[in-house]
């Protein structure tokens, strides 16, 4: 994935580079962290390349732009495409992983793989995630030899960032437009709108792709807030790991739509644990540590 | 149901479903009996990684991910799928019929596909060591020869 795999010569000279990501807000489909790097000197040629945030260009137009740096040879780029499988599953972990870091850690890891690639990275731009003071510090502290500039709407302050965002958004595009559904249920459709909660085609997508035992298909991050609306359609589960935390311990303040996984319906409320699984409780050690019971009747 | 209720189980021969393959334990309680499509929307896929002896396999249920691994049942030991014994006639009214506590068999297995929610299959699950039941049962019922008492020592 990214550029080639020859290392341009200007790599070696100081580079910039800008990161972005793009499906961050959707209930479904996967979230693209994209980054797009060039040497120093090709600064001012990039800010006439017409870049401007993705948000504010026509489909179309991104589509042009992404090719156009494709082509590009004094620029590169690279994506981290986050499956919503993934997504989900971290943030639904014993020990839950919010979007925040998630999304941290996704771009720090393309700032790592543009380094090993021998990229001379000097100074990385970036749309911040939380608070920007501490991702700085949190930046600056895993990558010393980098000048960051964590700022809120850097896709529109600076080109290089509204160039990652163009990388970043058609690749979810792209992505969404091609997804391939796992299950194989009749009656699927792949009509998923936007994939944002307000978008009416999104809605009934997932009203008409909603399952009473499974949810959803993995296509959906059922750790969003907006599946809640839907848990009344569907049977209660009981997780045996929920029981175990009675908190979780997630790091907390990590935006509207992670509520409070208990109140999605998807956990439930504590069952005591004799309810969903055998104890043992009552026998010996051996029958204990093993969780068998003496079943008289079924 | 009341205690000391007789249960019978019908174990059919012939015609039985060999449910191998698609018997899943999960680390956790869904409250529905009903069936459900599971095939088409629980896919579990071999890692290909084993752990502890154990293949690795993965699967995801409502946004959760699990690990498992499928195990076969100990020589001589068989899973059955039980059901209530249906006695023909289907009507509400026969509804108390259910207390009847006639089981029959409604499919076998021969191996089970056992899941943890983020958690390595290991030879330390409670799921597994309850196996070691088997092995116990087995020396506590077998009968003692003479044989086996005169080769038992006690030191005094």
């Amino acid at each position: 994935m990214g550029s080639d795999f020859v290392l341009p010569k200007w790599a070696s000279t100081p580079c910039i580079m800008g990161i972005d990501e793009a499906g961050r807000g959707p209930v479904l489909g996967p979230m693209v962290y994209g980054c797009l790097y060039c040497a120093r000197s090709y600064q001012k040629t990039l800010a006439t390349l017409s870049f401007a945030d993705s948000k504010t260009l026509k489909e179309e137009k991104r589509e042009e732009l992404f090719d156009n740096l494709k082509g590009n040879e004094s620029i590169g780029w690279d994506v981290d495409v986050l499956d919503p499988k993934e997504l989900s599953s971290k943030m639904l972990k014993r020990n839950k992983i919010n979007l925040n870091e998630i999304s941290h850690q996704s771009a720090m890891g393309l700032i790592d793989r543009v380094l090993k690639i021998g990229v001379l990275l000097t100074e990385v731009y970036i749309d911040t995630v939380g608070d920007p003071e501490k991702y700085e510090v949190m930046l600056s502290k895993n990558f010393p030899s980098i000048k960051f500039v964590v700022a809120k709407k850097a896709d529109s302050l600076y080109p290089v960032v509204s160039g990652a965002s163009i990388v970043a958004k058609v690749t979810r595009d792209r992505a969404l437009r091609e997804w391939v559904l796992d299950e194989t249920a009749e009656n699927m459709h792949r009509n998923f709108g936007s994939g944002y909660p307000g978008d009416p085609q999104t809605k009934s997508w997932l009203e008409q792709h909603k399952h009473h035992v499974f949810g959803f298909p993995s296509l959906v991050r059922f750790s969003w807030g907006t599946c809640t609306t839907y848990s009344k359609d569907m049977v209660e589960v009981s997780w045996e790991s929920d029981k175990m935390d009675e908190d979780g311990g997630s790091g907390g303040n990590s935006g509207k739509r992670q509520l409070k996984l208990r109140n999605v319906g998807f956990t439930t409320s504590k069952k005591r644990s004799e309810e969903i699984e055998s104890s043992g409780k009552g026998r010996c050690k051996f029958f204990q540590a093993r969780k068998l019971e003496h079943l008289t009747n079924f | 149901m009341e205690k000391g209720t007789p249960i019978t189980i019908d174990l059919k021969r012939d015609g039985v479903q060999d449910l191998s393959g698609h018997v899943h334990q999960l680390p956790c309680c869904v409250k529905s009996t009903a069936p459900a499509s599971v095939s088409h929307y629980f896919k579990p896929k071999s890692t290909g990684i084993e752990v502890e002896g154990l293949p690795l396999e993965e699967a995801y249920f409502r946004g959760r991910k699990l690990d498992g691994a499928t195990i076969g049942l100990p020589d001589g030991y068989c899973g059955f799928v039980l059901g209530k014994k249906s006695l023909g006639r289907k009507k509400s009214s026969d509804i108390s019929e259910d207390n009847s506590n006639s089981w029959e068999m409604k499919a076998t297995f021969q191996k089970v596909t056992y899941w943890n929610h983020d958690c390595l299959p290991s030879q330390n699950d409670d799921f597994l060591r309850a196996f070691h039941w088997l092995t116990v049962a087995k020396a506590l019922h077998n009968p003692v020869t003479p044989e086996d008492l005169a080769s038992t020592s006690f030191a005094l």
